[in-house]
């Protein structure tokens, strides 16, 4: 059951990964993410439900991390699963996303 | 009428009855002890500066030495040389100071008990007045600084006993740091020659034979250095030789012996001898030179390649047990210990072994303590012995030291296993065939997930080990195979003792090797962490092509702890 869902959180953008974000998907969430940046001050990606993620998803979130950061805007890993967290410290990026405990903490 | 008083007082109180003065005397005194931790250079020259600001006409410093208990006069100033005066705790005023713990004030030396008079005999001096404060520290004292005289004629007072007490404390400091600062230092030296006589020790284990070899040794040492030890070598006959070993007692000196028994065994072992004459020819010459009550226990034999006759010989080394077709056999040894007697014969055993096991052990494995505290025994060796029986060679080794590890270890334990080795090939776990797309990916992870689980590899082990790869299929998916290209990929798993090995098969155009490099990991970039993750996750990893003129062959390993095995 992998999906991305959006949804809108005063004024910011949550997109709610499922599944197992791998090649075969991970340019739809590479779009999502970089869309929301787009119109959106404040973008979290929520991945409590997100049981693998390979670097190619991993990439994505850089990528979304990088344009933030060129654009000043906030954009944040919410609640992410141990399954994720494992591999942002395999990759030694656990340090480099601000990753929040839930969307309240999102909107900082 | 203070004006009066202040005048008529003795010179030797005005020094030290100044506030400024004293704090910037003990001051000085303090700073001169922490420049160095030198104590021949350091004290005398504090001692002549107590002398001079309490205006005494002596002063002399005594240090209990720990051993013995004896204090003795190290370092003296003054008219009388006390260097090496040695009194017992609570005799004279040093003595009292130190068994009491508190300064002693002597106004009328000739009239007063405590003095130890022996020290103005033969010399004309006289002592008229005595101080003495303890060099105290939290464990006690630990020596006492005393002053003879004071200068103006004048006995000691209160308030000169009190100056001393004062000056008493940074010298007991200063003293304690020394030596506790030596205490440091020769820990460090006995470290460095422990670490030396292990680095020499470990060099003497024979390196493990590649490819089929009938003998099998290891060692688990329970302290830093280890008494056991163990060889094996190869004849010009094609015979193997092997010697176990045990030293009696523990230590260094043990380790030396070790070290030398060791040598020895090999030497009087080179020419093939029988097993009973060899160990003869060993403790005759140990007999030579060891004399201190050290002893060797060791087994010594030889085997053919397929282990099928074995000759063994033992000098004082436990009972040697054989393991074939469910039924145990033991071999009690042929005589003593080595290195008590000269001259003596030893018994020898000649073993159809015909497909079993021989095992030695040194009596650090018999010793292993069961929980209950009781001995674990030959017969708890042979019932861990069993347990292990269907395991190939090495990982039935290491089953038996990880349960000797759980029970506890008194002593070292050396284990020899002889026994026709046979080809363990790598055993394929898993072949998974999937089309080159990233929707098939997913398969591929269950498949792998699932097999990881089955081998009882635990669960964040697992997982690093499927995203490596599945990194490596995506790799091949994106860059071997390309936007155009299509085709599949095979996925082997297979395991050699305690290796995995994954093994990933396509048809895509040959990748250059040399392109393939990790990024180095947490550099916030979308691009390279792939490979990154697989060499971090993997042992090793190389792509080689495959066997037909297009394809590439990605093999990857991991050497899985006996841990991560369930």
């Amino acid at each position: 059951m992998s999906g991305i869902e959006s949804e809108n959180v005063d004024g910011a953008v949550l997109i709610r990964l499922s599944g197992e974000v791998d090649l075969s998907w991970s340019q739809q969430v590479r779009h999502a993410v970089l869309a929301a940046l787009e119109s959106n001050p404040v973008v979290g990606v929520e991945l409590s439900q997100v049981s693998y993620i390979d670097s190619s998803g991993i990439a994505a979130l850089v990528e979304g991390f990088q344009t933030a950061r060129a654009r000043g805007s906030r954009f944040a890993l919410v609640s992410v699963s141990d399954a994720v967290r494992a591999v942002l410290e395999l990759a030694r990026l656990d340090r480099v996303f601000l990753i929040v405990a839930d969307r309240a903490a999102m909107l900082g | 009428m203070s004006l009066a008083r202040r005048a008529a007082r003795p010179p030797a109180a005005a020094q030290h009855a100044d506030p400024a003065r004293t704090l910037a005397f003990l001051a000085d005194l303090s700073q001169a002890f922490a420049v160095s931790l030198d104590l021949r250079k350091t004290l005398p020259e504090a001692l002549n500066r107590v002398a001079d600001f309490m205006q005494a006409e002596g002063a002399s410093l005594f240090l209990l030495e720990p051993a013995t208990r004896v204090l003795e006069c190290r370092i003296c100033v003054g008219p009388v040389d006390m260097t090496g005066v040695r009194l017992a705790i609570g005799q004279g005023v040093v003595g009292l100071a130190v068994a009491d713990n508190a300064t002693q004030l002597v106004a009328d030396a000739a009239n007063d008990p405590r003095v130890w008079r022996a020290g103005d005999e033969g010399s004309g001096f006289v002592t008229k007045s005595l101080l003495c404060a303890p060099l105290a520290t939290a464990a006690g004292p630990i020596g006492a600084i005393e002053l003879v005289n004071r200068r103006d004629g004048q006995p000691f007072g209160a308030e000169d006993a009190e100056m001393l007490r004062l000056i008493a404390a940074p010298t007991a400091l200063a003293i304690n740091n020394a030596r506790m600062a030596n205490d440091l230092v020769e820990q460090q030296r006995m470290k460095r020659e422990f670490d030396l006589a292990r680095k020499l020790q470990k060099s003497l284990l024979p390196k493990r034979r590649r490819g089929l070899f009938p003998v099998l040794g290891v060692n688990l040492p329970a302290h830093e250095i280890s008494g056991d030890f163990y060889d094996y070598f190869e004849l010009a006959d094609g015979r193997i030789g092997f010697v176990i070993g045990d030293i009696s007692g523990k230590g260094l000196d043990a380790a030396l012996l070790m070290i030398r028994a060791a040598s020895l065994l090999r030497w009087a072992g080179k020419d093939g001898i029988a097993p009973g004459a060899w160990l003869a020819r060993a403790n005759d010459e140990l007999c030579e030179t060891t004399h201190d009550g050290r002893f060797v226990c060791a087994l010594v034999g030889y085997c053919d390649r397929d282990a099928n006759a074995v000759q063994i010989a033992g000098a004082g080394f436990p009972p040697v047990l054989t393991y074939k077709r469910g039924a145990f056999s033991e071999y009690a040894s042929g005589g003593p210990p080595l290195g008590i007697m000269a001259g003596i014969a030893y018994e020898q055993h000649e073993i159809a072994l015909n497909g079993g096991a021989l095992y030695a052990f040194s009596d650090g494995a018999t010793d292993v303590r069961n929980a209950d505290g009781s001995r674990l025994g030959s017969d708890g060796v042979r019932t861990l012995i069993a347990r292990h029986a269907t395991q190939a060679p090495d990982a039935r080794l290491r089953g038996l030291l990880s349960d000797l590890k759980h029970l506890k270890l008194v002593d070292d334990t050396t284990l020899l296993l002889i026994e026709k080795p046979r080809a363990h090939g790598a055993q394929v776990l898993l072949e998974h065939h999937m089309p080159a797309r990233a929707e098939h990916l997913r398969e591929m992870r269950n498949a792998l997930r699932k097999l990881l689980d089955q081998l009882g590899i635990e669960p964040a082990l697992r997982d690093r080990l499927v995203l490596a790869v599945d990194e490596a299929c995506t790799n091949i998916i994106r860059h071997a195979y390309g936007a155009e290209g299509h085709g599949g990929i095979g996925l082997r798993v297979s395991r050699a003792d305690d290796v995995l090995s994954f093994e990933l098969t396509d048809d895509a155009p040959c990748v250059d090797p040399t392109r393939m490099k990790p990024k180095p990991l947490g550099e916030c970039r979308a691009g390279g962490l792939g490979i990154a993750l697989i060499d971090t996750v993997m042992d090793t990893w190389h792509v080689e092509p495959a066997s037909s003129k297009c394809g590439n062959r990605l093999i990857l390993r991991k050497r899985i702890e006996d841990k991560g095995f369930s």
